[in-house]
């Protein structure tokens, strides 16, 4: 017989190259995961035998994933550099794909038409354009398409017991390992198990004669006949799936992932959440949740009987949190760590080989004839039309995911970034980004410079983050509280981890960085700015490592590639055979159990018209309750959830057609007005969440109390708003708010101020910083500092002044000790303070002890944001002791002081006041630090609070402030034996400098209140300045 | 058999005859030093002659604070000379030697001084800044070196040279231990010091030394407002003297001046400045009622001024209140200023709804053109009779029973 080529995998081929091949330069650079492999990569072409890495994390082990990927990418960016090396491997993934699905699915059907449809189909089938266009999950691709290779050569050895089948089978089976880990351990349960089912049943039958004469005796016995075959399979390939990837084991044995799982969108329920449900169920699945009654009913014949239960099984795992089924089969631990849509994307592959069945017996087969007779030619073309139409629709659209939802930021341009780092030593620090999602892994690829933050989450070692539930810190603000806490302790202690550099994105991020006490240094050319903190000590020269043994590095650098050659070299013959037809060769056994396509089931006919017709009522409704829910006027409820939505996404225009035209205000008055308000509200909100409850209704008006929670980089924002709305032709609108129309009573304002600027290196020159460049620290003096307990929890609190003659940046360090001098606990001052001074500035303190946040991973992590919550340190022995240490670094950035405390009006309860911002620059997040004295106007405790609004040049804002109520303050230590600046004693500095200091100078000045625990208190102003000009 | 004996013998022979020898030489051995020269300058070639009766050649081993070595002498007849190397006559010290030759210990020891020129001056400075009043200080530290970059002998003279304001001084100090150093006061006037050394003709370069002065004094302020009257608009501006330290150095700009007002009704409040050639300036936005204010300025802990107090006159003398719409739109105004002008944009008006002396709602809202509108919106507040408390610039107005409808 004259072999002839398979012209659907011809096409299929050259379709998907071309497709694939064109489109993944467009895509794949802006996928979930693609970067990160590259980042593997790079480590492997610079280091390919040594498996420590330290530039994410404090360092970490590529040993924690799979090799084969990153180090294919490594091998071919010799040629062409590390993106030529990604998408080269790409473009391997999809042939082997592509040919993967052929194999399979001629091993299922038997037949060449029918699996040459599969994997024309496959091309296009959703679940791999998402995997490959959107996740740019290679290493699964690669892994998944090898293991369909090796499911046909595993038949054949089952079948037929050659041992060259067993060698090629076991070959692939090596290199799906090494290139993903997870595949063939689920491969093996999932697909392996139901093939050797399968081979079982065939064998069964060649003894029986027929299927229909296959009885349970008769697959018993053909099962013991093949058991040694199956045994000898099983073994030998659990030894290679172990021994081909040792090191990452014995990796996973010692360093066991302990950390607190990380939300994903496929642990979700699709129901509630329905994002998740599209990107996790609806896309992988698309078309083909049209045909299930037909990829059931013939997985459910009794040749692919495994088949069906695998797919079942999978279908079900795949549905994440939406039924409580995959959480009881997996167990707690597994379903937090595996990512479901695995599941989904198994069972999707799975269902090809019928889907290209179906193709088949659809365009010229029984089903053709069938529906033809039954219902006639057109009514067969337009169901035709319709389904090719869906797949191709499905397709379009999750090529197009990326496109209309970027998970991604725009694309950042790296060089001036790497330039940076490669400058006067910015390298000796470690950096962190800000905003830059999964791009940060391209930076990290592409720089030396080590970062604190990382993108591989399973090999976090600090307990900072691994106590989280947080993939990096650069996207904290999607994390909630758990996100914000982790980036406030490192912000907050940076020289902890000698973090001196911070490249911002995102300017959510800025007013936490300011008031951490960082200083923006310039913007690059790429728009990103870069933020310092002053006084962090470099990295050390040499860093710790978790070493492995010689072997270990041996092995995990020459296994997986060579893995790859003896597949190679093994398969290469089959693949000469089949693609150029040299000889010809016997056909393999399996195309002996194909089915004739004679006669379609009338029933599976009928069942999938009723499963259409139900599939299409639940997508109307779905688009139904989707336009009732998003129709903005149709009632008062709608109305103040789009408007809310409208403000929190800055769609203003959007916004202004939700306020009644009654207000008669033009849209450019609005836009005018929305472009005047600054502040921590309007510019650094993000919407969490909003209640409404509606207070009085009629036909024509409404009033609605809306309770708004506002994320904000410094705190959880409640704010409750009186809402009007009134009903004009069926739609209803906002009342328009009315403006603060105060007027500043000149045009032109001028003010003198004194600008400092420090050269830093005055030579240029890669020498170390000559000695008189070096600028004097400025001299601080510690007025009074003390340790105190409020209610549980300790701090230290003081003020300090800046008695130098320069301007300066303080950064204040405590340390608590017990009675015998044991370190209990160390902190910086937060937002407690004023961190930059003029000469001569005073400023309050306070350090609050901050523990690690739900260190115990058994603490519940509260569901509710608030990035202000403060989580105590907890201490073992009671602190009685501290020590202060203060270090003045000159700073001649963020030193706007002309901010006026104009008016206050003092209750029992509550102060109320205005600020007036007598300077030339707009303030966005006005602060005011509040300390409070007892009767002996001694400073007992010290609070702070961010004024919501901005306040713009010249005018005033009104503030209100609830003064503390449960005030236990108890002074545990008020020596100043142990205080510090710049290293050196505070007493004989300041003595020396300020001989005769009046004590207690501006004792005069503080402020009476009525309040049970305190006698007086003292406002001082701190602002943080968004926009400088 | 025999063959082996005879070559058995043979050897012991050949060993033992050269054993003899060796035990000969070394009787007859003598070495003595020739050179008497102790001290070499650096960088000089430094050679160590040794007289010998026989042709024999042992290795000289030398040792510096550089590091060790062995030398290979050459030999001229009866004379041994050892080369010293480069890299250890470069450098001063002592340096040890010894003949490494197991019969005669001879061993000794010579001097490397170093040349007596000086080349480069390592300077040090520090702080950088100091403050006006004689008792702070910098450090000049000096190392004189010569052209090997060997330090210069103890007691080798440097001049520290400093200029500030119409002085040039220059200081004689002498090195010990390499190190040249002097402590440089501060003056009584701030300014800029330039500083440089000098030794055997070789200057150092030029280093600068900021002196600031020292902390402020006492100082006085005053106030400077377009008028005197609380129109909550206009903006007073304080300014204080020229501030200056003890010694009459005007304090360095920056610094930072806080003056806190204290009003009529014990509320006090506060603006700041920084100075700029001594004079700090801060602004305040009059206040919106009659009041009297008193200010006094700090800079915390070192110096205060006096206490200053200015009257802000009453703006508005009365207003007027209209209802309309069911009593539902109350209009105030107009508000007018003290020439009778409509009171400038920006005035703040309060509205207080009472029931039954229970505070329902309080409504803010700031004039426009003189007037304000306050709409009681039917859906909060029900048809019913109110108490309303308006207040404006300090001033009161209540209508006890206002009926809604």
């Amino acid at each position: 017989m004259k072999e002839t080529s398979n012209k659907y995998l011809i096409a299929a081929l050259l379709l998907g190259v071309a497709f694939h091949g064109t489109s993944i330069f467009f895509t794949l650079e802006s996928t979930y995961d693609a970067l990160i492999h590259l980042f593997f990569a790079d480590h492997y072409a610079h280091s390919w035998f040594e498996p420590w890495n330290y530039e994410w994390y404090t360092g970490f082990t590529v040993m924690s994933y799979p090799p084969l990927v990153h180090q294919s990418i490594a091998l071919f960016s010799m040629i062409g550099g590390l993106k030529f090396g990604m998408f080269s491997v790409a473009l391997i993934s999809i042939v082997l794909f592509i040919t993967g699905v052929y194999r399979f699915s001629l091993l299922i059907t038997g037949n060449k038409t029918a699996a040459g449809y599969a994997a024309l189909l496959a091309v296009f089938s959703s679940s791999f354009v998402e995997t490959l266009h959107v996740f740019g999950q290679l290493p699964s691709i690669i892994g998944i398409s090898v293991l369909m290779h090796a499911l046909p050569e595993i038949y054949l050895w089952l079948k037929t017991g050659k041992y060259w089948y067993l060698a090629t089978s076991l070959s692939l089976i090596a290199v799906t390992v090494t290139s993903h880990h997870v595949t063939p351990i689920f491969g093996m349960i999932f697909f392996i198990f139901p093939l050797i089912g399968m081979v079982i049943m065939d064998a069964a039958t060649e003894q029986s004669g027929s299927i229909k004469a296959v009885n349970f005796k008769a697959f018993l016995n053909s099962f013991f006949k093949l058991f040694k075959r199956i045994i000898s399979f099983g073994l030998l390939s659990l030894t290679i799936i172990i021994g081909c990837i040792l090191p990452y084991w014995i990796n996973s044995k010692n360093n066991p992932i302990t950390q607190v799982p990380i939300p994903h969108g496929s642990r979700d329920n699709f129901l509630e959440i329905t994002s998740s449900g599209l990107v996790f169920f609806l896309i992988p699945w698309g078309i083909l949740l049209i045909l299930l009654p037909y990829i059931f009913y013939r997985y459910y014949s009794k040749r692919y009987l495994f088949f069906g239960l695998s797919i079942t099984i999978l279908t079900i795992l795949g549905t994440g949190g939406t039924t409580s089924i995959p959480l009881l089969v997996l167990g707690e631990t597994a379903f937090n760590i595996l990512t479901l849509d695995r599941f989904t994307l198994w069972a999707s592959i799975m269902s090809l080989p019928l889907l290209g069945e179906f193709a088949y017996r659809f365009i010229q087969g029984d089903l053709k004839t069938l529906i033809q007779s039954k219902f006639g030619a057109v009514y067969h073309r337009i169901i035709g039309g319709i389904l090719a139409g869906l797949f191709i629709f499905m397709t379009i659209f999750t090529m197009s995911l990326g496109y209309f939802r970027p998970s991604q930021p725009q694309q950042i341009k790296m060089l001036p970034i790497v330039n940076f780092l490669n400058q006067d030593d910015h390298d000796k620090w470690r950096f962190l980004t800000l905003g830059f999602g999964d791009q940060m892994a391209w930076l990290s690829a592409q720089t030396n410079a080590l970062t604190v933050d990382g993108n591989y989450h399973s090999a976090r070692r600090l307990p900072e983050l691994t106590t989280r539930p947080i993939e990096r810190l650069e996207n904290s603000k999607f994390k909630g509280v758990a996100g914000i806490g982790s980036l406030q302790q490192f912000l907050t202690t940076p020289e902890k981890y000698n973090l001196k550099y911070i490249f911002s994105n995102d300017k959510f991020y800025d007013p936490m960085l300011y008031f951490c006490g960082w200083q923006r240094l310039r913007q690059l050319e790429n728009g990103i700015m870069v933020w310092e903190r002053l006084n962090v000590p470099p990295v050390s020269s040499i860093l710790p490592k978790d070493d492995v043994s010689k072997w270990q590095k041996l092995l995990w650098g020459i296994i997986p590639l060579l893995t790859v050659l003896i597949a190679f070299v093994l398969n290469i013959q089959m693949l000469w055979v089949n693609a150029l037809k040299t000889k010809i060769k016997e056909a393999p056994v399996f195309l002996k159990y194909k089915i004739e396509y004679t006669k379609f089931s009338n029933n599976v006919l009928r069942v999938t018209h009723i499963w259409s017709i139900i599939l299409a009522l639940i997508v109307c409704f779905g688009f139904y309750q989707f336009y009732i829910k998003n129709d903005s006027q149709r009632s008062p409820e709608n109305a103040i959830i789009a408007y809310y939505d409208a403000l929190d996404f800055k769609k203003f225009e959007t916004a202004y057609n939700l306020i009644s035209p009654e207000s008669d205000k033009t849209i450019a008055q609005y836009m005018l007005e929305v472009s005047v308000t600054d502040g921590l509200l309007s510019s650094y909100a993000k919407l969490d969440a909003i209640e409404t409850s509606i207070t009085t209704l009629n036909d024509s008006s409404a009033t609605a109390k809306v309770i708004t929670y506002w994320i904000t980089p410094l705190e959880k924002i409640e704010r409750i708003d009186y809402k009007t709305l009134s009903k004009q032709k069926g739609k209803w609108y906002l009342k328009s708010k009315d403006i603060d129309s105060d007027l500043p009573p000149d045009q032109l304002y001028s003010n003198n101020t004194t600008g400092y600027f420090n050269q830093g290196r005055r030579r240029i020159t890669t020498e170390q910083t000559h000695h008189e460049d070096i600028l004097k620290q400025p001299v601080l003096d510690v007025l009074s500092a003390k340790l105190v307990k409020f209610d549980t929890h300790y701090a230290i609190i003081g003020e300090i002044q800046n008695i130098d003659n320069v301007p300066a940046d303080v950064v204040l360090k405590g340390t608590l000790y017990n009675e015998d001098n044991k370190e209990l606990a160390t902190y910086n001052a937060k937002y407690h303070i004023k961190h930059k001074l003029m000469p001569k500035e005073t400023t309050a303190f306070k350090i609050n002890f901050e523990g690690i946040a739900w260190s115990k991973t058994k603490d519940s992590i509260p569901k509710t944001f608030n990035p202000d919550e403060f989580t105590p340190i907890e201490l073992e022995e009671q602190p009685v002791k501290f020590n202060l240490q203060a270090a003045g670094n000159v700073s001649g950035s963020d030193l706007y002081k002309n901010i006026v405390l104009n008016d206050i009006i003092i209750n029992e309860d509550k102060i109320e006041g205005s600020l007036f911002n007598s300077g030339l620059q707009e303030i966005t997040v006005p602060q005011l630090l509040i300390s409070y004295y007892n009767h002996n106007k001694t400073l007992v405790w010290v609070d702070h609070v961010f004024i919501k609004e901005g306040i713009r040049q010249q005018r005033k804002q009104d503030f209100k402030y609830s003064l503390i109520t449960t005030s236990v303050v108890k002074i545990i230590n008020d020596s100043m034996n142990n205080i510090y600046v710049n290293g050196l004693p505070n007493e004989p500095i300041s003595n020396k400098i300020v001989p005769n200091r009046i004590e207690n100078h501006l004792n005069l000045e503080l402020q009476k209140i009525n309040h049970p625990d305190f006698s007086y208190m003292k406002i001082e102003t701190n602002a943080y300045i968004g926009n400088p000009n | 058999m025999r063959l082996k004996h005879i070559y058995i013998l043979l050897l012991g022979l050949i060993v033992l005859s050269s054993y003899t020898t060796i035990q000969d030489n070394e009787i007859t051995l003598d070495i003595k030093l020739l050179t008497t020269q102790t001290e070499f300058e650096a960088g000089s070639t430094i050679v160590l002659k040794f007289s010998t009766s026989e042709g024999i050649r042992p290795k000289l081993y030398c040792s510096s604070s550089y590091g060790s070595t062995v030398v290979t002498p050459s030999n001229e007849g009866t004379t041994l000379s050892y080369s010293i190397p480069k890299n250890i006559s470069k450098k001063t010290g002592q340096v040890h030697w010894k003949l490494l030759n197991d019969a005669t210990s001879l061993s000794g020891q010579f001097k490397i001084v170093p040349i007596q020129e000086v080349v480069s001056m390592e300077t040090y400075i520090g702080p950088p800044s100091i403050e006006a009043g004689g008792t702070d200080y910098t450090m000049l530290v000096v190392i004189p070196t010569d052209s090997l970059d060997n330090a210069l002998p103890d007691n080798t003279t440097v001049d520290a040279k400093h200029q500030f304001l119409l002085n040039e001084t220059s200081d004689a100090i002498l090195t010990k231990n390499s190190i040249a150093y002097k402590n440089i006061y501060s003056e009584e006037k701030s300014g800029r010091m330039l500083i440089s050394s000098e030794s055997k003709n070789t200057n150092s370069k030029e280093f600068t030394i900021t002196v600031f002065p020292a902390i402020p004094t006492n100082f006085k302020i005053s106030a400077l407002r377009p008028h005197n009257y609380a129109d909550g608009n206009q903006v007073t501006t304080f300014e204080t003297s020229i501030i200056k330290d003890k010694q009459n150095n005007v304090v360095s700009d920056g610094t930072y001046v806080s003056f806190y007002i204290t009003n009529e009704k014990s509320n006090s409040l506060k603006t700041s400045g920084t100075t700029i050639n001594g004079v700090a300036t801060a602004k305040m936005i009059h206040p919106d009622y009659e009041t009297q204010w008193s200010i006094k300025a700090y800079v915390d802990g070192m110096a205060e001024s006096d206490v200053i107090t200015l009257d802000y006159n009453k703006v508005i003398e009365d207003f007027e209140m209209s209802f309309s719409k069911n009593n539902r739109v109350i209009t105030v105004g107009p508000l007018q200023s003290f020439m009778k002008q409509m009171i400038p944009d920006g005035l703040l008006v309060k509205l207080l709804v009472y029931k039954d002396d229970v505070l329902l709602e309080t409504l803010h809202k700031t004039s426009i053109d003189g007037f304000v509108n306050f709409n009681l919106n039917p859906n909060s507040i029900k048809n019913d009779i109110y108490k309303i408390v308006i207040t404006t610039a300090g001033l009161e107005k209540t209508v006890n029973a206002l009926q809604l409808w």
